[in-house]
């Protein structure tokens, strides 16, 4: 076939004129007020917070004990216990990681802190601390096998689950420990000014977490090396050392909640913490947090958690059998992250 | 002549929440032709060509096949229309032979229902030499490289007779020799009466091959050439919608040489891949590294940056023996680095630009770990200004903005903290013709002020028109270095390619 000169030019052939009109390169002034409104609706985590608040309104009509000083209190020391092992997860999902071993390390702690405290008799405030620093050593290993050796973190951790379940299995023959001194278990029983003393530790461990995250350069670089690790370690970030450092907070922040359940519980128990993995990465998913890293925020988690444990409590209180309630909490994961996507479309 | 053209999209517009994103977009091709798309990223190219693939819907409009109405709502109704789309990002399982990849989703049964793997293998070849295409069939697609597995590519849209192939900037991770291979291929599909949609930023590409040419801007077609009819500066001018002057810029003050150079490389060697490679670089000069894909380039850009271990030879950086163990210890030292790939290993994304900018200059943005926002939002504007950005908000994410202004993200980071050396490996790839223009002159004043600058590239019209110096690698080795006058493509393929051992 030939190429003829039927060509068609339609509009006019070239404009001469500079680009100035792009889409967006004017922005309408509005008033700082609507700007600040329109980002809360508008912020991923305001779907939840809606869902959240309807459930709430709802128990309140469901059940005549969901608003009573007792059963709040009960929830919220279940809160804020899931909640400080969920902020640490959230820093792992936010490297694009994951830790399935903080339930053990709940155990793990549970058991030496009674180890520590009622068996050896050391003072409560050197048995605390070093049960911490076994917790903290627990993520150090973690982060060192994770970034040193390559392992994926899920492999890592789930390696990690069985060890330090089996060492508290190991350390105490599968029985518990009790007889903690009283100063102790006020961390987990006692109040101030009303408010359960686990809910204060919760608020300022989410509350610093939060700022951490989104005001300091640990917290950029933690978000840097889950959206894109070769770019964040190109930009000059320590990758390494940002991945051991997220695997330390996440195990301290397990340990920290497995001594206030120890306390709240009155026993060291090897049994202790079995499942938290699976809640603590709920809440920062229900949250908004990707797995594959660099999205996720602690309101997020906090929501999240809050989502969770609300709805256990709610089925509790309806007098539906805890054998479902299993059911329920692994649909309503599902359910928000597909919420989340389908709002992300739109 | 009476004859219907083969595809046919008819005034094609296409809305996006707040911007529209074609207006009115007609595109032909005729049976056995090759049409240019061009225009700058972000003119609309991409989309169009999306809905002809059936992963897009256009708002209004039509496209006929064959002169009849065809509905292409989905991938499979433009596959069985005979359209084949072959995307930057290939679709090709690496781990997978050559033959498997082609015959996906329609491999070939023996009696027993099991893969004919014998046939599958047997009609590749067939297909590939048909082409001139010279792979084993049985070659696992990951060890190819990239020009052969976008042959892979263009095999299998053929294995389902495709009529109409479509592809989108495929030269731009291909060197020269590469591209002339691919080109060769084109050719001979013309041949065949396949027609071809060719989107491309490179001129000599598109005069090499293009019967007519499209060319877009701001979402509208602002004319159609018969490429024997027209120029490149015609052309250029259409997309830009103005004169773009002098594309490179030029050097404004002779260099003075210097009595130490910023960095000096002496027979660096590191792993496999780089075994002996030497150069200077002073402040205020433009080396560029030149060679094939594979020569150990940008290999040795990380090695200097402190990505890679060296294993051989020493790097100086003014006049002093440096180690670096990793990037963070050569940024302090003064080194900057814009990667090859910027989605890969430049840019967070999903984060927005103004996090992006200040990635690398956290330390001095924040005190007791705290950063300061509004020094951080200074330093954010202050640079995407400087750069001409687009962007009308720094807060947007960066993953949304046109590949031009993506790498402009990355200059700005480095911008940011005032390198002594700035290495730019690769630093107009996928960028259209006036971001590559600033990007050269903002090179070029870098230069000016000081900075020891070593760009790689593979264009050699780059190469040629950025270098002060050029250094030449082949297989890991440094191979020559011709100063930028006496500098020209045969000399610099002919190291490049080891033709004339003699040339140096």
């Amino acid at each position: 076939m030939s190429i003829k000169g039927d060509t068609v030019s339609p509009s006019s052939t070239v404009q001469t004129s500079p680009k100035s009109q792009l889409p967006g390169a004017s922005e309408p002034s509005s008033s700082r007020f609507r700007d600040y409104a329109l980002r809360l609706v508008r912020a991923r985590e305001s779907t939840l917070a809606a869902v959240l608040i309807l459930l709430i309104i709802g128990l309140s009509f469901a059940s005549p004990y969901f608003f009573t000083v007792g059963n709040l209190t009960i929830v919220g020391r279940q809160v804020a216990l899931a909640l400080i092992i969920s902020t640490g997860m959230t820093f792992v999902i936010l490297i694009g990681g994951i830790d399935l071993s903080v339930g053990s390390i709940v155990a793990l702690v549970s058991v030496l802190s009674g180890e520590f405290m009622v068996t050896i008799g050391l003072p409560p405030v050197l048995a605390i601390l070093l049960s911490l620093i076994a917790g903290a050593v627990v993520g150090l290993i973690n982060g060192l096998v994770n970034a040193y050796v390559g392992i994926p973190s899920f492999v890592v951790t789930l390696g990690m689950l069985a060890v330090a379940r089996g060492l508290a299995l190991g350390i105490t023959s599968g029985s518990t420990i009790s007889g903690y001194p009283a100063g102790f278990l006020n961390l987990g029983q006692g109040s101030v000014f009303g408010i359960p003393i686990p809910v204060i530790f919760a608020v300022v461990i989410a509350v610093g977490a939060h700022i951490v995250l989104t005001r300091t350069t640990f917290g950029r670089h933690v978000f840097f090396v889950g959206s894109n690790e070769e770019a964040a370690l190109l930009s000059g970030i320590r990758v390494r050392r940002i991945k051991i450092a997220v695997f330390i907070v996440s195990a301290s922040l397990a340990s920290i909640s497995g001594l206030l359940e120890t306390a709240r519980l009155s026993v060291g128990q090897p049994s202790a913490g079995d499942g938290y993995e699976l809640l603590a990465i709920g809440a920062a998913v229900i949250g908004g947090a990707s797995l594959f890293g660099g999205v996720g925020s602690i309101l997020g988690t906090f929501l999240g958690t809050t989502l969770l444990l609300l709805i256990q409590n709610a089925l509790i209180l309806l007098g539906i059998s805890a054998y479902w309630q299993q059911v329920f909490s692994g649909v309503i994961i599902v359910a928000a992250v597909a919420l989340n996507m389908w709002r992300k479309r739109r | 002549m009476t004859e219907h053209p083969l595809v046919e999209m008819q005034g094609i517009t296409k809305r996006y929440p707040g911007v529209t994103a074609l207006r009115d977009v007609s595109l032909s091709v005729r049976a056995g032709e090759v049409m240019a798309l061009v225009g700058e990223n972000g003119a609309g190219k991409s989309t169009l060509l999306k809905i002809l693939a059936g992963a897009q819907r256009a708002d209004e409009g039509s496209i006929r096949v064959n002169g009849e109405q065809a509905s292409i709502l989905t991938p499979r109704d433009s596959q069985t229309n005979g359209i084949a789309v072959i995307y930057q990002e290939l679709n090709l399982a690496n781990d997978l032979s050559v033959a498997e990849n082609i015959y996906v989703g329609r491999e070939p049964r023996t009696r027993i229902g099991t893969i004919d793997f014998r046939a599958m293998e047997v009609g590749s070849a067939k297909l590939l030499s048909s082409l001139g295409i010279n792979v084993s069939p049985k070659t696992l697609v990951g060890d190819l490289n990239i020009a052969l597995r976008q042959m892979v590519e263009i095999a299998k849209a053929l294995l389902v007779d495709a009529r109409v192939v479509v592809m989108d900037e495929p030269t731009s991770s291909l060197t020269e020799e590469e591209v002339e291979t691919l080109l060769t291929l084109i050719r001979r599909l013309r041949e065949t009466g396949v027609s071809v949609i060719y989107v491309s930023h490179r001129m000599r590409e598109i005069y090499a091959i293009a019967d007519r040419i499209t060319v877009m801007r701001d979402g509208s077609v602002v004319g159609i050439r018969d490429a024997a009819a027209t120029n490149a500066d015609e052309i250029v001018t259409m997309m830009v919608g103005r004169e773009l002057g002098d594309l490179y810029g030029k050097r404004e003050a002779a260099l003075e040489p210097a009595a130490v150079p910023a960095l000096e490389v002496r027979h660096l060697g590191a792993g496999k891949l780089l075994h002996d490679a030497s150069f200077t670089v002073d402040p205020g000069e433009i080396v560029v590294l030149a060679g094939l894909i594979g020569a150990g380039r940008s290999h040795l850009a990380m090695t200097v940056f402190g990505a890679r271990a060296r294993t051989a030879g020493e790097i100086l950086v003014s006049g002093k023996p440096v180690r670096y163990r990793n990037p963070a210890q050569a940024i302090a030292a003064g080194i900057g680095f814009v990667p090859e790939d910027r989605k890969k290993q430049g840019l967070f994304l999903g984060l927005p630009v103004r996090e992006n900018i200040a990635s690398a200059s956290l330390a001095s943005l924040s005190r007791m770990s705290f950063i300061s926002r509004l020094r951080e939002r200074d330093l954010a504007r202050k640079h995407s200004s400087q750069l001409n950005l687009r962007a009308s908000a720094i807060d947007v994410a960066v993953g949304t903005l046109s590949g031009g202004n993506q790498q402009k993200v990355v200059l700005a980071r480095w911008l940011a903290r005032k390198p002594r050396i700035l290495i730019l490996d690769e630093p107009t790839r996928g960028v259209d013709v006036g971001a590559k223009a600033e990007i050269y002159h903002l090179i070029r004043s870098i230069a000016a002020e000081g900075v020891a600058v070593v760009v790689i590239s593979s264009e050699l019209t780059e190469v040629l028109g950025v270098a002060d110096r050029i250094v030449v690698l082949r297989e890991g080795h440094g191979v020559g270095e011709i100063q930028a006058e006496d500098a020209t493509e045969q000399k610099i393929m002919a190291l490049a390619t080891g033709v004339e051992e003699s040339v140096s």
